[in-house]
């Protein structure tokens, strides 16, 4: 009987024991994985297509593991988290000066071209820098080869491109120097700046969207 | 017989203890299954521990020779599989197209990945992230000036 009260003793000592640890764990965890901490961030990349058979992808990447993995990858012109953008034609261009220029602007459009193939548009409101293009071509084309006419028809087909990118993302992005993206730096800003949507392209066969949020699963 | 008892007992707690240690990394499991006349069906399952422990045993040549292969992706390869131990549930990637379906997510902290073609042919894989850290690793220490 003594033997039996050491054994109930002793389980009851270990069972409260490893209680209190595990439920000490799942609180760290569950204080670490606060839904909206912007350590939690990902970014969610959907693109479906009603061409052919239909298709979609849906990509979910912990922002964490995104700027961790990619200081890894060596290919091409990729290394260390940067881009090399040599060679196109970015010798004439002072990136820094024109975005010391934007930031230090007012907001407002600054460039907006409207012509009968495209419509481009960028402006700065708040601290975001908007980009706006719409390539009109692409829907008179497409209501051409469905026999559709009318500015109706091929209004309601055309492409259309925004991007939404917090300027300290882009001061990031151009931060490494003249040749150079850091996409490192600017996923960390990212990552520091919270939820936001940054890319959506629409035509009338697909739709691509990435965003940035704490949920893990794409909506 | 009281010795007998202590014996079954002791045994008894000997391969309890042998089976925790085995399955404590999880279990790799393989499952493909083709949809055609004479296309193979294989399943196995096969404990996690036996990979990152078979490897300490392998050639040291063999290995030396695998790293060398696969030296430039085995700094991706080591940071993914750290990365994944921390999102024990979550879908990664989803593609659709038709009736093919491609999926890679974690799930109770082992990476799945599950492919089906329209043809009905089945891939289903499962490794726990543990192993993929401990093959990283291992491949890393043999292939120096990674």
């Amino acid at each position: 009987m003594t033997y039996f009260r050491g054994f109930l003793g002793r389980t009851l000592v270990v069972t409260l024991v490893a209680g209190s640890s595990l439920s000490g764990a799942a609180l760290a965890q569950g204080q670490a994985s606060q839904p909206g901490s912007k350590s939690d961030q990902w970014i969610h990349v959907r693109v479906e297509s009603k061409e052919d058979h239909g298709e979609t992808v849906r990509v979910n990447v912990p922002m964490e593991m995104a700027v961790k993995v990619l200081p890894a990858i060596h290919q091409d012109r990729l290394h260390d988290g940067k881009v090399r953008i040599e060679g196109h034609h970015m010798e004439d261009v002072d990136c820094q000066a024109i975005l010391d220029a934007v930031r230090t602007s007012r907001d407002g459009e600054y460039v907006t071209v409207q012509s009968n193939t495209n419509d481009v548009r960028v402006a700065k409101k708040g601290e975001y820098l908007y980009i706006h293009v719409t390539d009109k071509d692409s829907g008179k084309r497409s209501a051409a080869k469905d026999g559709k006419q009318g500015a109706n028809s091929a209004a309601a087909r055309e492409s259309k491109v925004e991007v939404k990118v917090p300027m300290k993302v882009v001061d990031a992005l151009f931060s490494a120097g003249k040749d150079e993206l850091d996409v490192l730096a600017a996923l960390r800003a990212l990552s520091a700046h919270g939820d936001t949507e940054l890319v959506t392209v629409k035509d009338d066969q697909n739709t691509v969207r990435i965003w940035v949020d704490s949920k893990n699963i794409a909506d | 017989m009281l010795m007998l008892a202590k014996a079954a007992l002791g045994l008894s707690a000997m391969a309890a203890a042998a089976s925790a240690y085995v399955f404590h990394e999880g279990v790799i499991r393989v499952d493909v299954e083709e949809r055609r006349d004479a296309g193979s069906q294989v399943h196995f399952w096969v404990p996690a521990t036996v990979v990152s422990t078979g490897m300490h045993f392998m050639p040291k040549e063999r290995i030396r020779h695998t790293a060398d292969k696969v030296r430039p992706y085995l700094p991706v390869l080591r940071e993914v599989s750290k990365e994944l131990q921390k999102y024990p549930e979550a879908e990664l990637l989803d593609v659709t197209s038709g009736s093919d379906r491609v999926r890679i997510a974690m799930r109770g902290g082992k990476l799945w990945i599950d492919a089906v073609s329209e043809d009905g042919d089945v891939v289903h894989v499962s490794v726990p992230a543990e192993v993929l850290r401990d093959v990283a690793d291992q491949l890393e220490s043999q292939a120096p000036g990674v």
